[in-house]
C-alpha cells in the first residue's frame, strides 16, 4: 500500500518523462493528429515567410485590374479595387499566427495563474474573488467586451486582443482551479509544506508544472477560438485596425459575392477552415495523448 | 413554498454578480468610456459651453454617485432614452426582443434537438463508421466559421447564383409565410455551427453515463435498449445538457444573434445593440449589459430547480 | 414429452452451466488484449464455485462473458461456448439474452455506490427488474419488492423502497442488490466481489445473507473474491485463475488440504489453519504478474514458479485432472 502511494506520488510529481514521452509515443500513432500536425506546420511556413518578406509584402499595392479572374499572374484573381488576393491571403495567415499566438499564451498564462491561485487558495476569499471575476466576465456578451474595452484604449488596435485574452482564460483558469486542488493534497505538496517552502514557491515550482497539460490543450483551443473570433470581430469593424486578416477579407467580400465574384470569399473561408481544421484535428490528438486515463 | 424561498435566496445571491457586471461596463463604457463632449457642441466652442456641457452629462462629477446613479437605472430598469434615436430604451428593448426571439428560436430549438439525437446515434454507435460519420461532419462544423457559413447559405439560397429561394436580406413577419422566408437562411446558417458544437458535446455526456456502472447493471438485468436509454442515460445526462441549453438562453435573448441580425438587417436587438456600439450609444448599451447580467442570475437559478427536478441527490439547500 | 423433460431435470440436476475454452478479447490501444483464455468449467444446480484469482487475471469479464455482457467494442467473445442447461448462450440473441438475463442468471457487482441509478427510488428499479420477468401487476410486483428487500434483511423496507440509492448506506445499497438479483428466482446467482467494498462488519453480515439466501432458494452461485476464507467456508468448489486461464479447479476440501499448482500452494501459503480469519486476502507471491499484452508462449506462472523447468517455458500445460483425484491442474509437475 505505502509503496503503491510513493510510485503515484512521483509519478505525479516528476509528470515529467514518463508521462510526457508515453503521450508523444501516443501521439505519434495518431494517424490524424499527426497529419493535422503537418498542416499546421505548413501554415506556420507561411506565416513565417509573411513575417521575413518572402512573400505576401505586396499585399496592400493594387497591382492589376477590377476582378481579375484567377491567371499565372493572379493566382487567386484579383479583388474590387485590383489587389492581389494571394498575397493578401498569405499575409493574413500571419495575421492569424500573430492574433491565435499572442492570445492563446496570453490566455493561458493568465488563467493558469489565477487558477493555481484560486485552487491553492480554495474556500478562502482569495478563491472566491477569482471565481467571482470569472462569473462576472462570463456573463458580459463577448462583443460588448470588445466594444468596451475598445471604447477605453480610445480605439487601440490591441482591444481585440485584450479582450479575448481578459475572456479566454476563464475556461483554463477553471480548468487548472480543479486540477489544484486536487493536486494540493498529495503527499509531495505536504511535504513541500513541512520543508517550509513558500506558498508561491509551492504554487509555481511545484504545482503549476503539474497542470502542463491541460495549459497546453487548452492554448490550442484558445488559437483556434481567437482565429475565429478574429473574423467576425473584423467583420463587424472591431478586430484587426491595420494590415489584413481574413476577416477583413471575408467583410470585403460580402459585396462582391452579391455581385458573382467569389475569389476573395473563397480564398479567405478555405484557408481559414484549412487552420481551423488542422489545429482542432491537432488539438483532439494532442488531448487524446495526454489523457491520463488513456496513458495507462 | 421551499422552491420560492430558495429562488429567492438565489436571487440575492446573484446580487454580486450584477454588481460586478455593472461596475465593469460602467467603468469601460461609461466613465473611461468615448467623451461625448465634442459631438453636443457646435464649432470653435467656449471654455463655459464645454464646461456647461460636460455637467450637462455628468463627467464634472465624482466616480461613485454616478454609479450609483447607473445601479438606480438598474433597479428601475429606467436607462433614460437612446442617445441617437431619442426613443425611451425600455421601449426600444420590448419592441426588439421579440423579435429577436423570434429570429433565434428555430435555430435554438433544432440546433439542441438535433444535436442530442446525433449525439446519441454517435453514441450508440460508438466507434462504428456512423459514429465517425458524424463526428466528422461536426469537426467540419466547428472549424467553419459562422459568418462564413451565413455568406455560403446566402450565396447557395438566396442569390442569383445560387438557388434564389429566399430573400437577401431584412426581415417580414407578417404573415407565417413571410416569417418562414426571412428566417429559413438564418436559421440553416446557426443550425449548422451549432451543431457541430452540440452534438460533440452531448455525445462526451451520453457517452460518459453510457460507461456508467448502474448502466451496466441495469443491462445485467435484461433491461432492454430503448428502455436503458431513457431511462439510464438520458434522464442522467439531462442534468449538462439542461445546463449547457439554460446559460446559452441569455445571450439568444440579448446578444447571440448580433452578427446575424446585422447581417440581414433584421431589427432585433442585437442590430440595436450593434449600432449603439458603433455610435457608442450609452444609455442602450448599459441597458443590455445589465439585462444580460440579470438574465444571468436567472438562468443559473432556473439550471438548479432543474437539477432538482431531475436528480434526487440535489437538494436545495 | 413429460418423460422428456422429466429426464432433461434430472440431467439439469447434474450440470447447470458448462463453460467450454472462453476466449475473451479486448482491442486496445497497445494491441489485443486477451483477458480470458480458454477457461473452462461446469458448475452443478445448486452448487458454490469460488472464483480467485489476483486483480485483472480475468474473474469479472469470465463473470460478463457468461451473460454476454462483454463491452463491444472493445471486447469480444472469440471462441468457446457458455452451455446453461445445454443451451448455448453464445449464439443467442440479444433479445434472447435480455430474456435470461436477471431471471435465469444474476449478476451483483463489486460496487455498491454506483451500481444503482441514482436518479430513481430503488423501488421503481426493482419494480422494474420484477415486471420485465414476470406477469405481474403493478401492485403486485411492489408487494413483491418489499417482501424481498425484508428477506436481504432491510429493516422497514416498504420505507426504504420509496428512497434513493444516496440515501442508503454501502452496505444497505449491496443487500438491495442482492434482492434485486434474487427477485425472480435465479438458477444462477454471479456475485462479483459483492463485498469487497464494504468495511469488516458489513462484508460478513452481507456474505452470509447472500449464502443463507442462497440455499433457501436452492441457486447456484460464483462467488468471485479475493478472500480466501470465505471461499474454505462456504464453496464446494474452487477455481483458481491467473492471467486469464484457469491453472487448478478442485473441490475445496482437496484445495486446501493438498493444493496442487505451485501458484496455487503459494496463495494458500500465509493462511493460517484455521479458517475463521476473513480477513485474508490473497497473499502476495514474489514477482510480477506478465503484461497480458506480452504473455510467455509458455506458462503464465513460469517467471515466478521455484519448480519451472525447460518444457514450462516451451509449452503451455493444459487443464488436465489428475489421477484418482477430482481436481484438475494444468501443471506438468504438480504437487
Ligand atoms: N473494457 C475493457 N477494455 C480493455 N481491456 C479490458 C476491459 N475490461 C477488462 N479488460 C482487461 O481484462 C483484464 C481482466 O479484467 P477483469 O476485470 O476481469 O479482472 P478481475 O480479475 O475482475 O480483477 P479485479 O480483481 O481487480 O476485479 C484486465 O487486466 C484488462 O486488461
Ligand atoms: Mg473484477
Amino acid at each position: 500500500m505505502s509503496t503503491m502511494n510513493t510510485s503515484a506520488v512521483s509519478g505525479i510529481d516528476g509528470h515529467g518523462d514518463s508521462l510526457w514521452l508515453k503521450a508523444a509515443r501516443k501521439f505519434k500513432r495518431d494517424r490524424v493528429g499527426m497529419w493535422a500536425l503537418f498542416g499546421v506546420f505548413i501554415y506556420a511556413v507561411i506565416a513565417l515567410g509573411v513575417v521575413f518578406g518572402f512573400w505576401g509584402g505586396a499585399w496592400a499595392d493594387v497591382t492589376g485590374p477590377k476582378w481579375a479572374p484567377v491567371s499565372a499572374e493572379y493566382w487567386f484573381g484579383t479583388n474590387i479595387i485590383g489587389q492581389d488576393i494571394f498575397a493578401r491571403a498569405l499575409y493574413s495567415t500571419r495575421t492569424a499566427f500573430e492574433v491565435g499566438l499572442l492570445v492563446a499564451i496570453g490566455a493561458t498564462a493568465l488563467g493558469a495563474v489565477f487558477g493555481a491561485v484560486a485552487g491553492f487558495f480554495s474556500g478562502t476569499w482569495i478563491d472566491e474573488i477569482i471565481i467571482w471575476v470569472m462569473g462576472v466576465l462570463d456573463s458580459v456578451p463577448f462583443i460588448l467586451l470588445v466594444a468596451a474595452i475598445a471604447y477605453s484604449l480610445g480605439g487601440s488596435p490591441w482591444a481585440m486582443h485584450i479582450a479575448m485574452i481578459a475572456t479566454f482564460w476563464i475556461g483554463t483558469a477553471r480548468l487548472v482551479r480543479g486540477e489544484v486542488i486536487k493536486l494540493k493534497t498529495l503527499e509531495y505538496v505536504e511535504a513541500a509544506h513541512a520543508i517550509g517552502l513558500g506558498k508561491v514557491k509551492i504554487i509555481f515550482r511545484h504545482i503549476l508544472p503539474n497542470t502542463f497539460h491541460i495549459l497546453l490543450v487548452q492554448a490550442t483551443i484558445s488559437f483556434v477560438a481567437a482565429i475565429k473570433s478574429e473574423v467576425i470581430l473584423s467583420f463587424l469593424g472591431l478586430g484587426v485596425k491595420d494590415g489584413m486578416s481574413w476577416g477583413l477579407m471575408i467583410s470585403e467580400s460580402t459585396f462582391e459575392v452579391l455581385a458573382g465574384f467569389f475569389n476573395n470569399f473563397i480564398a479567405a473561408s478555405v484557408l481559414m477552415f484549412g487552420l481551423v481544421m488542422a489545429f482542432n484535428m491537432f488539438s483532439d490528438a494532442l488531448q487524446d495523448a495526454l489523457d491520463p486515463r488513456s496513458v495507462k | 413554498m421551499e422552491i420560492l424561498q430558495y429562488s429567492l435566496r438565489k436571487l440575492i445571491a446573484g446580487i454580486p454578480l450584477v454588481l460586478g457586471v455593472t461596475l465593469i461596463s460602467f467603468l469601460l463604457i461609461v466613465y473611461f468610456g468615448p467623451d461625448k463632449t465634442y459631438d453636443l457642441l457646435g464649432k470653435n466652442p467656449t471654455a463655459e459651453e464645454i464646461a456647461e456641457v460636460r455637467s450637462q452629462l455628468g463627467y464634472d462629477r465624482p466616480f461613485v454617485p454616478r454609479y450609483l446613479e447607473y445601479l438606480h437605472e438598474v433597479i428601475t430598469f429606467d436607462f433614460g432614452n437612446s442617445e441617437s434615436t431619442d426613443e425611451k430604451v425600455s421601449t426600444i428593448l420590448s419592441r426588439t426582443i421579440p423579435v429577436s426571439i423570434a429570429l433565434a428560436l428555430p435555430g435554438f430549438i433544432l440546433g439542441n434537438v438535433l444535436g442530442v439525437m446525433f449525439a446519441l446515434l454517435a453514441a450508440y454507435f460508438r466507434g462504428r463508421w456512423i459514429d465517425k460519420f458524424i463526428m466528422g461532419f461536426a469537426a467540419i462544423g466547428m472549424s467553419i466559421s459562422f459568418l462564413i457559413a451565413i455568406i455560403g447559405f446566402q450565396i447557395l439560397l438566396s442569390s442569383s447564383d445560387g438557388l434564389d429561394l429566399f430573400p437577401v436580406r431584412g426581415w417580414d413577419t407578417s404573415t407565417p409565410l413571410q416569417y418562414l422566408r426571412y428566417v429559413t437562411v438564418p436559421t440553416l446558417a446557426t443550425v449548422f455551427i451549432a451543431l457541430g458544437y452540440n452534438t460533440r458535446f452531448y455525445r462526451a455526456v451520453i457517452v460518459e453515463e453510457m460507461t456508467r456502472d448502474h448502466v451496466r447493471t441495469a443491462k445485467a438485468f435484461g433491461t432492454p435498449p430503448a428502455r436503458l436509454f431513457y431511462r439510464n442515460i438520458l434522464k442522467n445526462s439531462m442534468i449538462p445538457i439542461v445546463t449547457r441549453i439554460v446559460f446559452s438562453i441569455p445571450f439568444i435573448v440579448i446578444s447571440g444573434s448580433l452578427l446575424l441580425e446585422s447581417y440581414f438587417g433584421i431589427p432585433g436587438i442585437g442590430k440595436v445593440t450593434y449600432d449603439a456600439i458603433i455610435t457608442g450609444d450609452q444609455p442602450v448599451l448599459k441597458a443590455v449589459v445589465a439585462l444580460t447580467a440579470i438574465l444571468f442570475v436567472v438562468a443559473q437559478l432556473l439550471t438548479d430547480i432543474c437539477y432538482r427536478a431531475v436528480d434526487p441527490r440535489v437538494s436545495l439547500k | 414429452m413429460i418423460a422428456m423433460t422429466a429426464k432433461a431435470r434430472a440431467k439439469s440436476s447434474d450440470i447447470l452451466l458448462s463453460v467450454r475454452d472462453l476466449v475473451v478479447e479486448f482491442a486496445t490501444d497497445q494491441g489485443i488484449v486477451r483477458a480470458v483464455d480458454g477457461v473452462s468449467f461446469t458448475i452443478k444446480a445448486g452448487e458454490t464455485v469460488g472464483l480467485v484469482g489476483e486483480s485483472g487475471c480475468g474473474k469479472t469479464v469470465t463473470g460478463l462473458a457468461i451473460l454476454g455482457l462483454i463491452p463491444s467494442p472493445p471486447g469480444r467473445i472469440v471462441s468457446g461456448s457458455i452451455e446453461l442447461q445445454g443451451q448455448d448462450l453464445t449464439q443467442l440473441s440479444e433479445p434472447e439474452l435480455r430474456k435470461i438475463r436477471g431471471s435465469e442468471i444474476s449478476m451483483i457487482f463489486q460496487e455498491p455506490m454506483t451500481a444503482l441509478n441514482p436518479v430513481f427510488r430503488i423501488g421503481s428499479q426493482m419494480i422494474d427488474v420484477l415486471r420485465r420477468h414476470q406477469q405481474l401487476s403493478k401492485r403486485q410486483a411492489h408487494a413483491a419488492a418489499i417482501e424481498m428487500l425484508a428477506k436481504v434483511g432491510i429493516p422497514d423496507p416498504a420505507v426504504r423502497i420509496e428512497e434513493y440509492p444516496h440515501q442508503l448506506s454501502g452496505g444497505m445499497r449491496q443487500r438491495v442488490m442482492i434482492a434485486m438479483a434474487l427477485s425472480c428466482g435465479p438458477k444462477l446467482l454471479i456475485a462479483d466481489e459483492p463485498t469487497t467494498a464494504l468495511d469488516v462488519t458489513t462484508q460478513a453480515q452481507v456474505i452470509e445473507q447472500i449464502i443463507k439466501l442462497q440455499s433457501e432458494f436452492g441457486m447456484a452461485m460464483i462467488l468471485i473474491t479475493h478472500d480466501l476464507g470465505v471461499v474454505a467456508e462456504t464453496c464446494r468448489q474452487a477455481i483458481v485463475m491467473y492471467c486469464g486461464s484457469v491453472l487448478e479447479n478442485a473441490p475445496v476440501t482437496e484445495l486446501f488440504a493438498h493444493p496442487r499448482h505451485p501458484y496455487t500452494l503459494g496463495l494458500l501459503g500465509s493462511i493460517p489453519r484455521l479458517q475463521a480469519d476473513r480477513q485474508t486476502k490473497l497473499p502476495i507471491i514474489s514477482g510480477m504478474v506478465p503484461d497480458l499484452l506480452h504473455l510467455p508462449s509458455g506458462c503464465r506462472f513460469a517467471d515466478r514458479c521455484n519448480k519451472v523447468m525447460q518444457q514450462c517455458r516451451q509449452q503451455r500445460p493444459l487443464l488436465g485432472a489428475l489421477p484418482d483425484t477430482s481436481t484438475k491442474v494444468a501443471c506438468y509437475d504438480p504437487h
